[in-house]
């Protein structure tokens, strides 16, 4: 598939070329999900849980069902259906037992949001409270309370997946490389330490929302803003009992994703609430407060690193233990722990290496897919401990990475030997330190540290991630031509901003040698018209469906050539085409154009042959096997993309405040099918990564409730956060069978900001960081020495700012403003 | 969710404290709304009738008279930012207004509804304190005159009865020209409430600071002297705050982080 | 109660509820949907729109307050089909991804541009503190601002750069 560029032309393929979805959203016309009109649309509001873990003692819907307007109230009981990605455990409203605050118990359509929200306000249940577990290190315990005590009955993905019935592990996966304790014999050095990250929001600014209507006949229809329209109808008619051919996924615009609407969310709640209103669409929109705990989030993870190291800097052996916080659901959080697994190692060649990674249920609202997928969490630790090791051993950090880096030769922790066309980390990491000087203050900078009395520090890290996906992923493309012989892609992979739909209409174009004017990929997703695809997820898109694409557009040109040698009485083999038409090689005033074989090509005396020209392409990954239940070992990975990033920050000494100054990063990324797009992906990935590393997180206090669900306490980058300066750089090593070349890099950038930024202010000022995000604060404890602060399970979760009258700290939700009940205590509202 | 109210747009003063008369106990008033309408769609407030400040005719001006600068309830923080003479007479007003959440809330975000709002993390209320404002408050009854020190009763609470308005900010003309520092803790570079917020203001000598989100209200620590020995004004200040740790930050980092704020502002306005 | 706007240019007379915001007006009742809800609280920008000269976020203003007034959206920007200045950046310099926040961006980048044709990357950076784009991390959409300023080939921008 890399087939490189003719040079004869023009190339397309890395040319900088405009968004082809552009103008519809610089314009405010391009339509969204939640700006659809359904006739006869309802809408749908839930009624959510106060509390973390709870008995649902009773639920009291009359008054609701009995207000003027309402079409449709549901409790847990009313609904036989268990929804789950990788194990099949939530039920579509919590029955009996509530698992997280925030969850949803109950649910009202009605003729306006208004009344939907009246109605779910004269909702009364009854809770009787228990004592939730919270923390990963608990739920693993053997005395701990169950997240789910019914797990045996569960139905999972027994391929990939070990849940352990009668205790909270929703899985655990093992790599066994090497020899362990040999690898620790040959160590002069034994570094180990324990790491954490919160949870974290991927804040979409496009909340979730969809419409759906279920007709009499089982005939449904979901709007939905959606990664992945053929999961979404999977995973519905899996719960559902329906046959595919009944449902209908369509996912216009979509306004963000990161992995938040990987999977299936509001759809199976509103379907059902359309069945008993009669086949009424129905509406639902999630508040910004309902996105943080009603929707699901990344996971936090707890995890202890022991690396074994000789004193000339070399890694003799690694042992990684990670705690995945799946929250009250599975979700993609038994995946993330699959990817973080075989990952676990970075760019580095660790010859005897040890992963136990399990995924924990807990009484905390759900993890799912968030860009990085596993790997923005684990390589927080794994560079800080990089940093930390060479420090320990007295080695520049630079130095001892360089040492360690994978090679050609090396094996990844799964056993996959590597080779110079998976590309090259050292070329990244060189790239991204010359950047910004590394290893030195320029000039410039000993006098900003002389003038303002701020300390400058500079850090690297490096970051690798290849698509978390089924060994068998598969896609597929068609492209028809239109009687003017422009063409139209039909693809179910999302355009969510990443610019997917730009870069394969460039491949398009640039394969079949037409301007790319005459390429349209539809915008709008509609199971019941695109061929399959998979996900929107992993950075797999890129591979798959721009192979699936270049497979389409030969088959095209081979049905068109196929009616052009017969309309121009030669062969195939002695015809060639431009962007007009197709022509003899040799007599090239001898020619048919496009649009006259586009709908068939009808002769003088009226004959006609051919028929309407399209094209079909199918992809599947090949090669990649399932990984070994208790070695780990097996090839998991369709493709690496490596970078690297360099940070320079200056940090006040005094009160740990900290500016990120610059950030620089490079990636293998095999070919830059759009340079701009390329960049817009560095760029963004990077400033989310700078989030993740500097404010964001989740805080529950002890009884699990959520303390800041909204943007007043969970902040997020503005354009007064980034970096003054912020370059990206490529590293083109053709990956053999991506497209021209290609790889995917629309989670990399965000992968390893935080450590990069750790590892500069631990450069500035010793301070030694083993938790993110980090904030001020933080940096002021770590270089006093003082025990982190009690986040992100507080015991004092008192607020400055709000009315006391209010319930203080409390978070945005009326629901939540009542006090504290005891362990056992009944409390109805 | 946003609950049903009565909507009232007064176009004299008498008409509003009228309404205010009969619906202040079940009525809340509107100034720009920036915490109203957030109040609103959570359920914190659910007001039967909703009193729309602004239409009132003279209630979005400023204006200079001997008593000094009279702000009056429609003036917004942009208002004020951009009027020349209260910039250079008070750049307090400008440091502390400038770092009120974004551009788009300043346009809207009122100067009084900032303070009466009485969040302890309001930026407006430490320049006001630094400036020995007033606060003139009106009902239907009659009319009086507090100093800003008197105002806040604790989060989020006023002296302000069911039926009063707080009408006019009246700045004094005799800190004009007072040399001034703002600094603000914040999680982000971008806009954010404050954590920590500490303003100084010193003329001829005389040195007061406002100090916000370090105690249940806004506060003032007044009758220093620039000539005073640094640590024992940050020891001034330690007496003055009460902070508490919550989910923005800790006590102790609020605690040292205002001493440092505190000898960084003297450097500035000394 | 019944409202009198002029949106874009167009006069629109409609009944609202009281409790009604001015985005869920100018959305659910005159049907501009470019106007988004990113978060209902007035900080993320995503409804920005231009209130008689000034930028507000129409979640923070409820609908009987409008009566009379002028309101511009983005749908009221470009101009018989053809993209403004701005937009016209906006596209060139690839500020846009997901385009969810666009609408009010470009509301808030067009105010700055009237209060400071030609401003700085600090200023920029100021203007558009008040609306969160989750996706570009801001930089393009800065270049847009300083193309859209004509101040592209003083100040400069970014590329990506091939190792």
């Amino acid at each position: 598939m890399s087939d490189h560029l003719s040079t004869a032309q023009q190339p397309i393929v890395g040319a900088e070329h405009a968004r082809v979805e552009g103008i519809a959203k610089i314009t405010g016309d391009a339509i969204y999900t939640g700006d659809m009109l359904v006739p006869g649309m309802l809408h749908a509001k839930v009624k959510k849980s106060p509390h973390a873990r709870a008995r649902i003692v009773s639920i009291d819907t009359t008054k609701a069902a009995a207000l003027p307007g309402v079409h449709a109230v549901l409790t847990g009981h009313d609904l036989d259906y268990r929804v789950g990605l990788y194990i099949v455990d939530k039920d579509i409203l919590a029955k009996d037992s509530v698992r997280h605050f925030g969850e949803a118990v109950a649910a009202v359509a009605a003729e306006s949001v208004d009344t939907a929200a009246r109605a779910v306000e004269l909702i009364e249940v009854e809770y009787e409270v228990l004592t939730p577990v919270l923390d990963p290190r608990e739920a693993i315990k053997d005395d701990a309370p169950l997240v789910h005590p019914d797990m045996g009955d569960y139905q999972f993905v027994e391929a990939a997946f070990t849940p352990q019935p009668g205790t909270n592990v929703a899985n655990l996966t093992r790599m066994r490389k090497g020899d362990l304790e040999a690898g620790f014999e040959e160590a002069e050095w034994i570094i180990e330490r324990e790491y954490t990250n919160p949870s974290v929001q991927h804040v979409p600014m496009e909340t979730h929302v969809a419409i759906v209507e279920w007709k009499v006949g089982d005939q449904v229809t979901i709007w939905t803003s959606a990664q992945s329209p053929f999961t979404v109808r999977n995973l519905f008619c899996a719960a559902m009992r329906l046959p595919h051919n009944q449902v209908r996924v369509v996912v216009p615009h979509v306004g963000g994703g990161f992995g938040g609407k990987a999977g299936i969310h509001l759809e199976p709640l509103l379907a059902c609430l359309s069945k008993v209103a009669g086949g009424r669409p129905v509406r639902m929109q999630a508040t910004r407060e309902e996105e943080f705990s009603l929707l699901p989030c990344r996971s936090a993870l707890t995890y202890r690193i022991k690396t074994g190291v000789r004193s000339d800097g070399r890694i003799t052996a690694q042992h990684m233990t990670m705690l995945w916080d799946a929250g009250a659901y599975a979700d993609y959080a038994v995946n993330v722990t699959r990817a973080s697994s075989y990952s676990a190692g970075g760019p580095y060649d660790i010859p005897n290496a040890w992963v136990d990674a399990y995924t924990l249920y807990t009484n905390k609202p759900f993890g799912t897919a968030y860009r990085g997928f596993g790997h923005v969490e684990f390589f927080w630790g794994l560079e800080r401990h990089m940093e930390l090791i060479a420090e320990a051993i007295d080695m520049d950090p630079l130095e001892f990475r360089r040492l360690n880096l994978l090679r050609p030769g090396s094996t990844t922790l799964s056993g996959e030997l590597i080779t110079e066309h998976t590309g090259n980390p050292r070329k990244c990491l060189d790239a991204a330190a010359a950047a910004i000087n590394y290893g030195r203050l320029t000039p410039d900078e000993e006098e900003h540290q002389a003038r303002t009395g701020r300390r400058i520090g500079k850090g690297m890290a490096t970051l690798h991630k290849a698509p978390a996906m089924p060994s068998f992923t598969a896609s597929a493309s068609v492209i028809k031509m239109n009687s003017d012989g422009s063409v139209v892609i039909n693809m179910a992979l999302m355009e969510i901003g990443q610019g997917c739909n730009t870069a394969i209409a460039q491949i398009a174009a640039e394969r079949l040698r037409f301007p790319i004017e005459k390429v349209k990929v539809a915008v709008e997703k509609d199971t019941d018209k695109e061929p399959y695809d998979w996900q929107t997820v992993a950075s797999k898109g890129l591979i798959l469906s721009g192979n699936a694409t270049i497979l389409a557009c030969d088959n095209l040109l081979e049905n068109a050539y196929g009616v052009a040698s017969q309309v121009l009485r030669t062969i195939p083999a002695d015809l060639d085409h431009d962007g007009e038409k197709i022509f003899v090689k040799h007599r090239p005033e001898a020619f048919v154009t496009f649009a006259q074989l586009s709908i068939g090509y009808v002769f003088p005396n009226g004959n006609g042959i051919g028929g309407p020209l399209i094209g079909v392409g199918r992809y599947i990954a090949s090669g990649l096997t399932n990984l070994d239940k208790e070695t780990g070992q097996g090839l998991p990975a369709l493709d690496w993309t490596y970078g690297a990033h360099g940070v320079i920050v200056d940090v006040d000494p005094e009160t740990g405040e900290f500016e990120v100054l610059e950030i620089a990063s490079a990636y293998d990324v095999g070919k830059v099918i759009n340079p701009a797009i390329v960049r817009g992906q560095s760029l963004g990935g990077m400033i989310q990564g700078l989030g993740t590393a500097l404010c964001e997180g989740y805080i529950y206090d002890e009884q699990g409730r959520l303390l800041n669900p909204s943007f007043t306490d969970n902040k997020i980058p503005t354009a007064k956060d980034i970096p003054n300066k912020i370059t990206s750089m490529v590293i083109e090593t053709p990956q053999l069978d991506g497209p021209y070349g290609g790889r995917g890099v629309g989670e990399h950038p965000m992968i390893s900001v935080a450590p990069a930024i750790g590892n500069a202010i631990q450069n500035a000022t010793g301070a030694e960081l083993l938790h993110m995000p980090i904030r001020a604060e933080d940096v002021w404890r770590a270089m006093k020495d003082l025990e982190p602060i009690d986040n992100w399970i507080t015991k004092t979760p008192i607020g400055s700012c709000r009315s006391e009258k209010l319930g203080a700290h409390l978070p945005l939700q009326d629901e939540s403003l009542i006090p504290a009940p005891a362990e056992g205590e009944l409390v109805s509202h | 969710m946003t609950s049903a109210f009565a909507y009232h747009a007064p176009k004299s003063r008498t008409e509003l404290l009228d309404l205010l008369a009969d619906y202040g106990e079940t009525g809340k008033v509107l100034a720009g709304g920036t915490d109203l309408m957030a109040d609103l769609r959570n359920g914190f407030a659910r007001p039967a009738h909703l009193l729309n400040i602004k239409s009132v005719d003279t209630f979005d001006t400023m204006s200079w008279t001997d008593a000094g600068l009279v702000i009056r309830p429609g003036v917004t923080i942009n208002d004020l930012l951009r009027d020349e003479r209260a910039r250079s007479t008070y750049p307090i007003l400008m440091a502390c207004g400038r770092y009120l959440a974004s551009h788009q809330i300043r346009n809207r975000a009122t100067v009084i509804g900032n303070v009466v709002n009485a969040s302890p993390c309001a930026d407006m209320s430490p320049a006001l304190l630094c400036l020995g404002a007033h606060a003139v408050i009106s009902s239907a009854s009659g009319r009086r005159e507090i100093p800003f020190t008197e105002f806040f009763t604790g989060v989020k609470r006023t002296v302000l009865q069911p039926d009063e308005i707080l009408e006019e900010i009246i700045v004094p003309p005799d800190l004009g020209g007072a040399r001034a520092s703002y600094r603000k803790l914040k999680r982000i570079r971008g806009h954010d409430l404050g954590i920590v917020g500490v303003a100084a203001m010193s003329k001829d000598g005389a040195l007061r600071l406002g100090i916000s989100s370090c105690a249940p209200t806004p506060l003032l620590v007044a009758g220093l002297s620039t000539d005073d020995d640094a640590e024992s004004i940050v020891a001034a200040a330690h007496e003055a705050i009460s902070p508490i740790t919550d989910v923005r930050c800790s006590r102790e980092y609020r605690s040292h982080m205002v001493g440092v704020y505190v000898r960084r502002a003297l450097q500035e306005v000394a | 109660m019944q409202v009198s706007v002029n949106v874009n240019g167009m006069a629109y007379q409609r009944d609202v509820e009281e409790h009604w915001t001015l985005l869920r007006f100018l959305r659910d009742s005159i049907g501009l949907t470019g106007t988004k809800e990113g978060c209902n609280a007035g900080e993320c920008g995503a409804c920005t729109v231009d209130l008689d000269g000034q930028t507000v976020n129409s979640c923070m203003v409820l609908a009987v307050e409008v009566d009379g007034r002028q309101i511009r959206t983005i749908e009221g920007e470009a101009d018989h089909g053809e993209l403004s200045v701005i937009q016209a950046a906006f596209a060139r310099q690839h500020a846009v991804q997901c385009g969810f926040c666009t609408g009010g961006m470009i509301m808030s980048v067009r105010d700055l541009l009237r209060r400071t044709p030609r401003p700085t990357v600090e200023e920029i950076k100021e203007g558009i503190e008040g609306n969160f784009c989750r996706c570009t991390g801001y930089e393009q959409i800065i270049e847009a601002v300083l193309d859209a300023s004509d101040q592209l080939d003083t100040v400069g921008k970014g590329e990506l750069k091939y190792v």
